[in-house]
């Protein structure tokens, strides 16, 4: 609520970029690293805290030169591209770096928004606010009265709830909508009718069967039939539904313990532990890692689970720009050197610096081995939050660890959730045996909370073992591929009708950009009518300014699927006005 | 011919209330707004002719044409 304005400042100064036009040359070139002068330099602007400014911060990794020496052979040999032996980026050389910070720049685009949008946006906000307050002096909402509360205080009075009465409300129906099929390339939403501006809805009984471009259902694992469904089916005859018992009491089988190794094996580290929500994975383990005294370095867009771990932790936290490793570097080194001001600058207990594989609102990817480089530097440790990216990034579906080929045993602490590329329920944490054994004795999700239900740990199992080919086909392999495919196709046809897209062009979540919350509602809602299910996304979710339609894509849909919503979304862009980027268009048609 | 035009208008006018968010508004509250922002037209408007144009006449030393045909008016009277 308190950074209306201020978030913006993090995304402000990342960089613009035509990427793909970048890579064309890059091609051309027979070279992976982009060299940005050969490049129509006219068009293409480094912002200063672009690759430019993080120059200075691709210095070698104290002691780790010696080693470099060693290992810097292979590297070579792979020349540009992740090394697939992964003990590599462990000894990433200078050089490395900062090709590596380049390669963001050139794949990660947050085009500004055109100074004339920007103050529109402003104005109709503040249009809606003065209805709002017009309409509640006139007419009090019965919600808004309290009653038989004589002498008491009101219990529910915020910005937040006349924000939800006077702004979205009149788009509700776009957001919360029941549906009633599995979420899989399709979805059948329930329609309802509103009589009241939004106030309340009435079912009609009939049915919209849609193309799914809004579920986190990256690998197309969530579905009611297959082996999956039918393992799980299985389980849950086996064993029921649920455990009635805590992981330290009568909750723990076979089947957990199994997953349990298996998602170690799959991450590649030596233990994991597993949980039966990913919210609280990350709201109840974050504070029995850190405590008061601690400092955690966080970025701006992490998710609500992560800051609601923090609050609880008691730990100090200084959040930095997103995605912005000169901001990082400079708060760290600022705490490194200052300690902790309350403790009399006395050093911090621990130093956690928190960020996530791939950001769900921005659609941009962590820089995970300049992060490693910084978090060695300084020696602090590393909380990376996989749950979009599990399954959904790197050549193996191994997440952001597996897409830039870093050793997963330099991130100290990796967390996921199962509820997105598994299609299931829960979240795990892994690392070393010790981190493990510590969060079985000390985690509150381990020790209180309900174990995982054995249907959920079995669809888990069965997917996991499919995306490692353990079952004998290449089921797993060909979905990751499809993904990656889709994504990179997606994109490259949404920057070429011209809206703004955010993030990177490597991440399945593609945050499309129109800025009013007018202009979310009629998207949401001309596309329903043509049959392609969207999430909105607004405030408070993102800033003020930066209203948006997410599409997150699946290795189920078919080209056909995203053919026909990106057809209809051209024509939408051109009646609504979405078409914001002013960047330079591909203008060959391109290739699937 | 004349459809053409409504057409033109009815979409002009759909992206107009859409970029000031009076799309998602009720009909009442529409015009409300506009009646406000006739209003603030008016005002600005008439404070533009009464204050801001005699003293920016004063400023530069411009006599208003009106007083010129008001002199000319009484001269011939
Ligand atoms: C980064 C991140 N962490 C944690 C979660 C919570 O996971 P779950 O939905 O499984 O509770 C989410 C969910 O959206 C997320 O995006």
């Amino acid at each position: 609520m308190g950074n209306l304005y201020g978030d913006n400042g993090g995304v402000v100064q990342e960089h613009q970029q035509n990427s793909d036009f970048v890579n064309y040359c890059n091609k051309m070139q027979g070279n992976l690293v982009a060299d940005m002068s050969n490049c129509g330099s006219g068009d293409l602007r480094a912002r200063k805290n672009g690759f430019k400014a993080n120059e200075t911060e691709a210095k070698p990794v104290n002691g780790c030169l010696k080693n470099c020496s060693t290992n810097s052979t292979t590297c070579q040999q792979a020349k540009g591209k992740v090394c697939p032996n992964s003990s590599q980026a462990l000894l990433t050389p200078a050089k490395k770096l900062k090709e590596l910070a380049e390669e963001h720049t050139t794949k990660t685009s947050f085009e500004e928004v055109p100074l004339h949008t920007a103050c529109l946006t402003y104005l109709g906000f503040y249009l809606l606010m003065i209805l709002g307050y017009i309409n509640q002096l006139l007419f009090v909402p019965k919600v808004a009265k309290e009653e038989n509360r004589d002498g008491y205080v009101t219990l529910y009075d915020a910005f937040e709830s006349f924000y939800s009465r006077y702004v979205y409300r009149r788009v509700r129906d776009c957001w919360n909508r029941p549906i009633c099929s599995v979420p899989g390339d399709e979805v059948t939403l329930k329609d309802r009718v509103t009589k009241d501006y939004g106030w309340s809805f009435q079912f009609t009984g009939t049915e919209t069967r849609c193309l799914n471009l809004g579920s986190y259902n990256y690998l197309g694992f969530a579905d009611a039939k297959g082996p999956c469904a039918e393992k799980s089916e299985k389980t849950a005859r086996e064993m029921g539904l649920a455990m009635t018992s805590s992981r330290v009491e009568l909750g723990t089988t076979q089947l957990h313990l199994d997953l349990e190794q298996l998602t170690a094996r799959y991450l590649g580290v030596e233990d994991a532990i597993v949980f039966g929500m990913g919210f609280a994975t990350n709201a109840l383990n974050l504070p029995s890692l850190i405590s008061p005294g601690c400092l955690v370095l966080s970025d701006e867009k992490n998710h609500a689970s992560i800051i609601l771990g923090l609050r609880l932790s008691g730990a100090t936290t200084k959040v930095f720009k997103h995605n912005n490793m000169r901001d990082l570097e400079r708060v760290l080194r600022h705490n490194v050197v200052h300690g902790n001001p309350k403790a009399g600058g006395k050093p911090w207990k621990k130093i956690l610096i928190l960020v996530e594989g791939v950001f769900s609102m921005e659609g941009s990817i962590v820089r995970l081995p300049e992060i490693i480089a910084l978090k060695k530097k300084y020696k602090a440790y590393l909380y990376l939050d996989e749950a979009h990216s599990i399954g959904a990034m790197g050549p193996n579906g191994g997440g952001a660890v597996d897409y830039f080929g870093v050793d997963p045993n330099d991130v100290d602490i990796l967390m996921g959730t199962f509820t997105k590329s598994f299609g299931s329920a829960g979240g795990y944490i892994a690392g070393s045996k010790r981190l493990i054994d510590y969060l079985r004795t000390n985690s509150h999700a381990h020790c209180y909370a309900s174990s995982m239900s054995p249907p959920i740990a079995q669809q888990i199992y069965t997917s996991m073992s499919m995306i490692m080919g353990l079952d004998g086909t290449d089921t797993g392999r060909q979905k990751i591929n499809q993904l990656a495919r889709n994504t990179r196709y997606f994109r490259r046809r949404l920057a070429q009708m011209g809206v703004i897209t955010y993030g990177h062009e490597d991440s399945p979540v593609v945050p499309m950009l129109v800025y009013l919350f007018s202009k979310i509602g009629a998207v949401v809602r001309t596309l329903t009518t043509r049959h392609i299910a969207v999430v909105g996304v607004g405030f408070p979710a993102t800033p003020i300014m930066e209203g948006r339609i997410r599409y997150c894509l699946s290795a189920a849909h078919t080209k056909e699927q995203l053919d026909y919503a990106l057809d209809v979304i051209d024509e939408i862009s051109d009646t609504l006005g979405l078409k914001y980027s002013r960047k330079p268009r591909e203008p060959n048609p391109i290739e699937y | 011919m004349l459809q053409n035009i409504i057409d033109f208008c009815n979409y002009w006018w759909f992206r107009y209330l859409m970029v000031t968010e009076l799309y998602m508004v009720e009909k009442w509250e529409r015009v409300t707004i506009h009646v406000i922002f006739a209003v603030l037209f008016c005002l600005f408007w008439y404070f533009n002719y009464s204050v801001l144009l005699s003293f920016t006449g004063n400023i530069l030393g411009i006599t208003p044409i009106s007083t010129i045909i008001d002199q000319q008016g009484s001269k011939i009277a």
